[in-house]
Parts: C-alpha cells; structure tokens; sequence
C-alpha cells in the first residue's frame, strides 16, 4: 500500500523528478535548512511519528499516516542549530540538542519545553537510556565530555572525560558506543550504571562520521557499525570469535571509471532494520544503500539525489525508511545554495531489506 | 598398468596446491573453494568464469581467485580440474611431489592445504591488532606471545576483567580472586559484558579500585598510547589527504566534522554567541549572585531549597555529591574523571536562566521532587501552543502490534 502508485501521486506532483529520482514520498512542509537529524517513534505508540531537527534551529513532528501521508503536528524552536533528536522510551517526549550547547526536553502532551542538559560546546549526539535501575539522557558534546541526565535535575548524573571531541554516538542498552575526533572509539555498558568497557584503536584511517549498534540473532548488541568521511564502513564486533569478524566495506564512492578518477563521499548515517538486521547506509554523494552484513552483499542502491543525504532512520517496525537529503557541507560554503529544497523523502523499505539468503 | 599408477601423480589443484584422490573430487573442490561467487554463491566452472559472472551480474570486479595461494591467484587463467595448468606448473608440481616423496606424501599435502587453518588459534591471541590494541600497553603485557609457556603470572592488569574470556590465554586463570568474589555476588555473567556485574553491589569500597581503570581516568591516561595526537583546540592543523593519485574524498581538507565547519559559518554562528555570551556573563558571577537569579525565576519554596542545598554544598559539597551519586547509583566511583556537577553550582545557575518557565524543577538534586507538571498520558487535552493546530498528539501506550499487512 505504502508505496503503490495510486497513492504515490501524493506530494510528487510539484517535486521534480530529479529530485526524487525514487519515487518516493515526501514529508510535507519539510526544515528550511539542512536536516541535521531524524527520528522516529518508538513502538509504545500506535501511530508513526517522525521527527527532524535542522540548521534552521527548529526541530518539527509529523504524524506519518499508513498511506504515506505526512501531516505535520508541532514544531518548537532551539536557541540554535539542532544536531541530534531522541524519543524518550514511551514516546512522549522528544529530546534536542545542538548548537545552543544545551539539550532539551519536549513534552509533546504538553507541548512544553524544559532544558535538561547543558555543555560547554554545542552537544553534537542525545540518546535516551532505559535502563533497569535508571533512565537518562546521554549527551556527547564537542566539550569532550559524555554526560548522563536525569531530566529533573539540572546536574549531571554522570560525566565521563572523552579523549576528544564527541562526533558521533549509539546507543542500544546496555551498550553505548561513542565515536570522537582523532578517530577513537569508545564502548560503555550501561547496566548499573554507564562505565567505559573499551577503548578501541579504529579500523578505519579517516574520520568517524556515524555509528550505528548492531545485535547478535538473540537480539543483543554485540557491535557496531562505524562509518567514515572516506566512504567506509567498519562492521566491528565488541567481542569477536574470530578476528575475520570483523571488516569493512566500500560505499558511497563514484564509479568515474571514464576520467580514471573516483570521487569518494562520507558515509553520513547508517541505520540497522529492527527486524532483519540489515543496514542502511547514507552518503554525501546524495545516495542510500541497503547492505547485508552478515553475507557481506549490497541489497539495493539508490539513484542519486540532488543533494547529500544527512541522515535516516527506520520507523520501529521496519516499514518505513526516511531520509533526508540537504547539504551536508562535504563541499564547503561554496556549494550551499540557500534556495534548494531540503527533503525528507519515506521508502516502504521492508522487503527490500530481506536478507537474501533466509529464502 | 600398476607402475603407471604409481608415476602418475594424483590430480592437485592449481590454485591451493591441494592433492585429490580423484579428478571429480578435484573439481567439485574447485567449484567450492575458487569458482565460487561470493555474492549469490553460484558456483562456476573456472576462474575467467567467475570473473565474467561477477562483472556482468554484480558489476564487481574480482582480481584474485578467491583461497588461492599468493602466487596462483590468476584469475584470467582457464583452469579446470586438472586441465590447462601450466606446464612449468605441472613440471615443477612433479619434481617437489618426487622430492618430498622421500618424505611422507601426506606430510606434503598437510603442509600445503591446512596451513590457513593453523594459524587462525593464533590470530585469536596474538594477530587481532584492532581487537588487542584497544587498551594499548594494558592488553599487550597481558596477552603472551603465542610463544611463551601459559599459565604465566598475570599482571595486576588482569583486575581490568573487561575483556571476554576468548582473550584470556589457555592457561590463565580464568580470574583474579577479587573479581572472582565480584561475580559472586552478581549474577550470570552476561555474554556482551562479563564485567558488567560488580554494580548491583552496593559495596562501593570493594569495586571503587576495580572500576578505576574502566572508568574514564583510563581514557585520559590511555591518548600516551595512542597513536593520534589530539589536536588540541587552538591550532586544528590536521588535515585529511582528501586527494590521492586516482581519487578524491569529497571534503574539506581541514580534519573536523562537517558540523564543526558549518557551524563556524556566521550564518549560524550568529546564534550561538548569544547564549554563551550569556552562559559566559553569568558564569563569572559569583554565588550569591547566582542564587539571586534563582530567586528572580523560581517560587520560594524552590530557592530556599536550592539556597540550602548551596549552603550546604558549600561545607560538605562532597557528602552531598557522595548522597546524590548514592542515590541514583548503587555504586560510587571514586576518581577524577567522574566530576559531579555541584547542587547550585556554576552550570547551573545560567542554565536556569535561559530556561524556559516552567514549573519549578527538582532544586538541591534529588532531595524533593515537584508534582508531574504534563498531564499522565492517554489523558490529554488540547495541548496549548501546537503549531500546526492538530488536536492532540497520542500518548496513549499501544502496544498491539503495528499494522503490518495494512502498511506493505
């Protein structure tokens, strides 16, 4: 249903093909500027939510309908660029974080907002943690610090030093993965209480742009995957069985074989299906790929869009995959043009997202 | 017809060296273990073959005949079974086979094929650098060489635990007695985290030591070891080699994220001094002053509770901090690296001046907690200030699952 023509005509009458060389559809009213984040509601809730923050210091909520309908719900404005978005775990409250150097909480029944967290540099990742014992909200920051929240107090539960500016964070309880400057990676468990479990040297050569935590077949983490400004991504087990594990792969690369030169992008946000398993990853070079780590294949790859892909995110069922496709900045200032649209386009991704090899 | 036999050497193949009883065995192994598509698992019939399928199936191209030996890894060459082998190949195939028959035959088929498979325990200990180097100069005084007898005396490093138990040499004791008595009282020990236990435990002397290297006083110590020198603030000269002899990374050279660059741009940069102007301004200010601005925002009751939880900190700041952590986490570590915001301290106080107004929130940390401001969800009336003027927005936790079949 989700993505069948009849339908489909919605929203695509006015958007040029080239700008949506998948057919897909598009979120209505979408951020001014960049999109800097997305995410959607956790299952506790029946309907699908999305959320997306941006450069243009709003963070903005959608209900999306079965049909593929986008109906925009709320907004509410941040004292500066919105770099990361989270939902609480029963899906009433949606946390921002950005630029203003603070995070804060939206009470979406409410629709009041209250700071619960504050940095010394903008904070560049929030995550809600449910854990047994506690819940907070975890906030990596270009201050280099970790900082744990329980939204009610305006002190930190916990703040833990990084060994450099935080650039890119995941979290699956009782794991929690965060990606710095200077391409270092660092592991915390969570249980009881949040604590450093590794260092890791990182296999990859160039800086971290994202990381996403991956789970084993019984459904817990076991690793993560971390991808890189230079078109790679690392699938790293925490704890290997064997060191052949672990490896990496090329993307978001162009196939110029003609000028015998290739252009290489960064991988800018991977996102695990909740159900198979499967990852998506997203690039500056404007196109998403589906990829099956555990038979190391490519599932699909998308045209390429107009601009760079920020960010995605699966829906809590897996039905749904959105991305957002705005400047990224890959090219510096030169290249932003204030007057391109930014998108945010939904997939019906469940089955192209079947491992290939269960059949 | 015997003697013949016997001058005849068995079919091996190419590519790995290996002997076959049988020439169709041969080339079943070779349509297993080199003709074999590693993408859909097709299995062709030579290495040309393979080359073609992946190219005009996958559009990748292959360059190596996959699990060949270093120097048989040609994939143009047209082999199958036992035919097209070069005849170099074959004749010097023959005289190591005459050679080694002097020997054991099977010694030399055993040193040829399993080669692979010997090393691999190794690789668990000794050759899994990105694994290893993890905690640099802790892991490798730990992890023997693959050399060395086992059962070695561990380092005091061995209380780190963190690590799976596949990282522990043979011989090791599994554990040090002190984090034996740990997992005593924990619990099952969990497959992810083996170390994750000592929390539950409330004895906060016992684990305090323990946990000193896994908590961050490890990472500030650890960077010695690292290899990348963190570019501190001031001068961020570390640039990416964006451009290579047939590529280029489509980014700027300057090695910090894409954020960090972009938020320079006066554009947003506009927005974000006057705040930390602000956060900057008031920061400098001293503590009366602080609870002044509380007193501005905040009902009585709220300051004259954070004036005394800020009276108090100022004399036993560390007591509360130790109650506060206490209280949300059964386990206090102690160490530098852990810094407790204060109650009242200099975060705060210009943090809660740009809040939003609210309703007064938790002052003096934990101490009181103000009544639920939001209405509990699934009751909720038209919340006020939607933007888009929709009438709700659901909270009620559904937990049916989601409509499947309707969606696809």
């Amino acid at each position: 249903m989700f993505n069948q023509s009849t339908i489909g005509g919605f929203g695509n009458a006015t958007t040029p093909s080239t700008a949506n060389p998948m057919k897909d559809f598009e979120v209505t009213q979408p951020p001014d500027d960049s999109i800097s984040s997305l995410a959607f509601s956790p299952a506790t809730l029946s309907q699908n939510f999305l959320i997306a923050g941006s450069w243009d210091n709003n963070v903005r909520c959608w209900e999306i309908e079965q049909s593929g309908k986008s109906v925009p719900k709320s907004m509410q404005a941040c004292g500066g660029p919105v770099l990361d978005v989270c939902w609480s775990d029963d899906g009433t409250k949606v946390f921002m974080a950005g630029c203003d150097k603070q995070a804060k909480a939206w009470d979406l029944a409410s629709n009041q907002v209250v700071q619960v967290a504050q940095h010394d540099a903008p904070i560049k990742t929030c995550h809600w943690i449910k854990a047994s014992n506690y819940s907070c909200l975890m906030t990596g920051s270009w201050d280099k610090t970790l900082k744990f929240w329980d939204t009610r107090t305006p002190n930190p539960m916990l703040s833990i030093n990084l060994p450099e500016r935080c650039y890119c964070a995941d979290v699956d309880y009782p794991m929690a993965v965060v990606g710095t400057a200077g391409r270092q990676i660092i592991v915390y468990q969570l249980d009881g209480k949040p604590q450093q479990y590794k260092v890791l040297d990182s296999p990859l050569k160039y800086q971290h742009r994202c990381v996403a935590i991956f789970r084993d077949k019984k459904k817990t983490p076991t690793g993560y995957a971390l991808g890189s400004v230079e078109g790679r991504v690392a699938i790293q087990y925490v704890n290997p069985t064997n060191p052949k594990d672990n490896f990496t792969f090329k993307c978001h690369r162009s196939n110029g074989a003609p000028t015998g030169y290739q252009d290489i992008y960064a991988v800018n946000d991977i996102a695990f299906h909740p159900v198979h398993g499967t990852l998506a990853t997203v690039g500056s070079d404007g196109s998403f790929s589906f990829w099956d780590k555990d038979a190391r294949t490519k599932l699909k790859s998308s045209e390429l869009m107009e601009q760079p892909i920020t960010r995605c995110a699966f829906n809590s069922n897996g039905q749904i995959f959105a991305y957002a496709v705005s400047y990224d900045w890959s090219k510096g200032h030169e290249y932003y043009n204030s007057s391109k649209k930014n998108y945010i386009f939904l997939r019906s991704c469940y089955d192209e997202l079947k491992p290939r090899t269960s059949s | 017809m015997g003697r013949k036999k016997k001058k005849m050497s068995k079919p091996w193949c190419w590519y790995c060296n290996r002997e076959f009883e049988d020439e169709k065995i041969l080339i079943q192994h070779q349509k297993a273990k080199h003709f074999k598509c590693h993408i859909c698992h097709k299995k062709l019939y030579t290495g040309p073959g393979l080359s073609i399928h992946c190219m005009q199936v996958h559009k990748e191209t292959i360059d190596k005949v996959p699990n060949s030996l270093p120097n048989r890894t040609n994939i143009e060459i047209e082999i199958y079974g036992m035919e097209g082998i070069p005849a170099a190949d074959l004749r010097e195939h023959e005289r190591q086979r005459l050679g080694s028959v002097s020997g054991t035959i099977s010694g030399s088929d055993d040193e040829d094929e399993p080669a692979s498979k010997r090393v691999k325990p190794e690789g668990l200990l000794g050759n899994a650098p990105g694994v290893m180097s993890g905690m640099p100069g802790v892991m490798q005084g730990m992890i023997p060489p693959p050399g060395m007898p086992p059962g070695l005396p561990m380092g005091p490093m061995m209380s780190m635990g963190p690590m799976g138990p596949q990282f522990m040499h043979p011989g090791m004791p599994m554990m040090p007695p002190h984090m034996a008595m740990m997992q005593g009282q924990g619990g099952p020990a969990k497959p992810l985290f083996p170390s994750a236990i000592p929390c539950s435990s409330p004895g906060a002397s016992i684990v305090g030591a323990d946990f000193k290297p896994i908590s961050s006083a490890a990472t500030i110590s650890a960077p010695p070891t690292t290899n990348t020198p963190s570019s501190s603030d001031g001068a961020k000269v570390n640039t990416i080699a964006t451009t290579g002899a047939t590529s280029k990374i489509i980014h700027p050279a300057e090695d910090i994220s894409l954020e960090e660059i972009k938020s320079r741009q006066p554009k947003y940069a506009k927005t974000i001094p006057t705040k930390s102007d602000e956060t900057a301004s008031s920061s400098s200010t001293t503590a009366s002053d602080m609870e002044h601005v509380y007193m501005q925002n905040y009902l009585a009751n709220a300051v004259s509770a954070a004036q005394q939880a800020a009276v108090q900190q100022a004399k036993q700041a560390e007591a509360i901090n130790h109650a506060a952590m206490m209280q949300r986490f059964p386990v206090r570590v102690s160490g530098p690296p852990i810094t407790m915001a204060l109650p009242g301290g200099p975060v705060m106080a210009p943090m809660r001046h740009t809040m939003i107004p609210g309703p007064p929130t938790l002052i003096g940390g934990h101490l009181m907690r103000p009544p639920p401001i939001s209405m509990p969800p699934g009751m909720i009336g038209v919340p006020p200030g939607m933007v888009y003027g929709a009438h709700m927005f659901p909270a009620a936790p559904v937990l049916t699952p989601m409509m499947q079949p309707r969606f696809r």
